[in-house]
């Protein structure tokens, strides 16, 4: 009995040791080599990412991805895991790239590149139609809601590290009372429509959310200026620098020509491709 | 008060209506829009007035008044009649229930410029995902319950404790870690797997593991004398398996299995994480289109429903089939 259990545990360890470790390098052989760009993306993120009414997705992350995918001469493909997964690295060469409003924090850069920052998007609170709060000082102590585990979150707790070049600096403006979180930020918007104070008093979340989540109907207004900018940054797994400096030359060329100012335009109504 | 009650159906009437009256009024429903069908009869106040415990209490009584006088008037009907008109009843306040959300349900089959209904997609990405995902996963379930069930029941020391390992791992873990565990961290040792099959397969070991215990109870509760008889007229020991003991189980094991399997319909929502559109994710992505989540997991929630009451339906007919031997 005893040599079963050495002779399947000397099988099973010869199995892990046999397994190639990681995809290293392969990327853009493979990319160039299947013709296709495989980019995850939220499908659930309007306007960065969704599914249109004709049953695409599309979005100003989509429209990036598809314009990185024409400058390599390949076609784009787009898979939806979920942010969690995304950002917890080990893709496995099942998608190549993450165009999905990813800010490049340190913890982030343990286990993903940020080869290319493509804009920078406002940090905003919202509030219920019918709420009192005026300012940002009237927040301090409130029920503030938002996504949990990403930088919304870590501003709330005073635990904000954006490491990328060029990050405009930041104060904490806002003292939660308490810190509601959600799987993405836009389900904070769920819980606050249902009336001001009800579950939540604020949530906070990117201006452009915000904005859309107003234009469909949602009974909120933004209070005070941004709290912060956050860059946000094209993801590739680790493993291969070619790819990646493919990429920072790629988006490095839609801002020279003006492609990223463009599309900026078309999805937010302003620039947010430069440092505010 | 059971026996009064028994001894003069008026007091459990009364009783019923009493209790029903009060956990009315306590629910305060005077300013809704049940409350305002019956502000009429409290002569001039109007709907946008503030209820007050009258009010409250009106409604309360009158309520109650109806449902006790409901539940009367069926009991006059046949027993199939009293199913349907209770099932029609709980249906309509469900949809009433639904309608006071105020939403706009319409964009449900709103069609789009693709040329199809948001309620099409819906069905021919999600619902059918969902279908084929959870088909797949239960039938390799039913594979390794039966190898885990025979584990279990095994004398070999090394098989039983095999089963009895993959049994208690995956019935002690969440299916959402499993679902994680298997893409991202196989992945990682070089095996890696696109989002459906990694899905099937979390669900499919997950509910493996129940159901082995499930397999298990059906063989064990086959009576002995069954096996003894076979032994006795020399039949071979597989064929006594095959042919005696594992029919008259399937009679123990259909019942549950036909739960495991509509439970997993519902837990198939969970291999989203990993990008597969079935239809809770579906739903909320075209939900998210227009900030309108709301009306499309309701509509998911219906069509999950109905895919149940199907096979229930399924179910019961499997049951016939193996329970045949039980009726006279």
């Amino acid at each position: 009995m005893k040599n079963i259990f050495v002779l399947g545990s000397a099988a099973a360890l010869a199995f892990v040791m046999a397994t190639p470790v990681a995809i290293a390098g392969e990327t853009l052989d493979r990319v160039m080599a299947t013709k296709t760009l495989t980019m995850s993306s939220d499908a659930e993120y309007p306007p960065q990412s969704f599914l249109n009414d004709n049953n695409e997705m599309d979005g100003f992350d989509v429209d990036v991805g598809k314009e990185i995918a024409k400058r390599m001469g390949v076609e784009l493909k787009i898979v939806t895991p979920s942010w969690d997964i995304i950002t917890g690295g080990s893709w496995g060469g099942r998608w190549d790239m993450s165009v999905g409003s990813m800010t490049p924090t340190k913890q982030r850069a343990k286990v993903l590149n940020f080869p290319a920052v493509y804009y920078y998007t406002p940090a905003a609170f919202a509030v219920h139609q019918d709420s009192k709060i005026a300012s940002l000082d009237d927040l301090s102590g409130k029920t503030i809601g938002s996504c949990g585990g990403c930088t919304y979150d870590a501003y709330l707790n005073k635990d904000l590290v954006i490491d990328a070049e060029g990050a405009p600096a930041f104060d904490y403006l806002v003292e939660a009372g308490e810190i509601k979180t959600y799987e993405t930020d836009t389900h904070a918007f769920d819980d606050l429509r249902l009336g001001d104070g009800t579950r939540l008093d604020a949530a906070f979340s990117a201006l452009p959310t915000i904005q859309a989540a107003i234009e469909g109907g949602y009974p909120l207004k933004v209070i005070g200026k941004p709290a912060f900018y956050e860059p946000l940054s094209v993801a590739t797994d680790k493993g291969d620098p070619a790819f990646d400096a493919k990429i920072t030359a790629i988006v490095d060329a839609m801002k020279a020509d003006g492609t990223l100012q463009k599309l900026s335009e078309k999805w937010y109504g302003v620039d947010l491709t430069a440092v505010q | 008060m059971l026996d009064l009650a028994r001894g003069n159906p008026w007091v459990s009437r009364a009783t019923l209506f009493v209790f029903a009256a009060a956990a009315l009024t306590a629910m305060g429903l005077g300013g809704t829009a049940v409350g305002n069908l019956f502000s009429p009869l409290l002569g001039a106040v109007g709907p946008e007035a503030t209820p007050g415990l009258g009010r409250h209490l009106l409604v309360g009584l009158m309520l109650a008044g109806a449902l006790v006088a409901n539940l009367e008037i069926i009991r006059f009907l046949p027993f199939r009649l009293q199913v349907l008109l209770v099932w029609a009843e709980l249906l309509l306040l469900f949809y009433g229930f639904v309608l006071s959300f105020d939403r706009d349900f319409g964009v449900i089959f709103a069609v789009g410029r693709s040329g199809v209904s948001n309620l099409y997609f819906l069905i021919t990405t999600g619902a059918f995902t969902t279908l084929y995902v959870s088909l797949i996963a239960i039938a390799i379930a039913c594979v390794l319950a039966l190898i885990g069930a025979l584990g279990k029941l095994s004398r070999n020391g090394a098989f039983y404790a095999v089963a009895t390992f993959y049994i208690s791992f995956f019935r002690g873990t969440p299916l959402l870690l499993q679902v994680v565990l298997i893409y991202t961290g196989f992945a990682q040792l070089g095996f890696v797997m696109e989002a459906v099959p990694a899905g099937i397969t979390a669900l499919a070991l997950c509910y493996g593991a129940y159901m082995a215990e499930i397999f298990r109870a059906g063989i064990e509760g086959v009576p002995s004398g069954q096996r003894e008889a076979a032994k006795a007229l020399a039949l071979p020991s597989d064929l006594i398996f095959r042919k005696i003991v594992f029919p008259q189980a399937m009679r123990l094991i259909v019942p549950p299995t036909g739960n495991q399997f509509i439970a997993m319909l519902k837990d198939s929502s969970l291999v989203s994480i990993v990008g597969v559109w079935e239809l809770t994710k579906t739903a909320q992505v075209l939900g998210k289109r227009d900030f309108q989540v709301f009306e499309f997991l309701i509509a998911a929630a219906v069509i999950y429903w109905v895919m149940s009451v199907v096979f229930e339906v399924i179910q019961a007919r499997i049951e016939g089939y193996y329970g045949k031997g039980n009726t006279r």
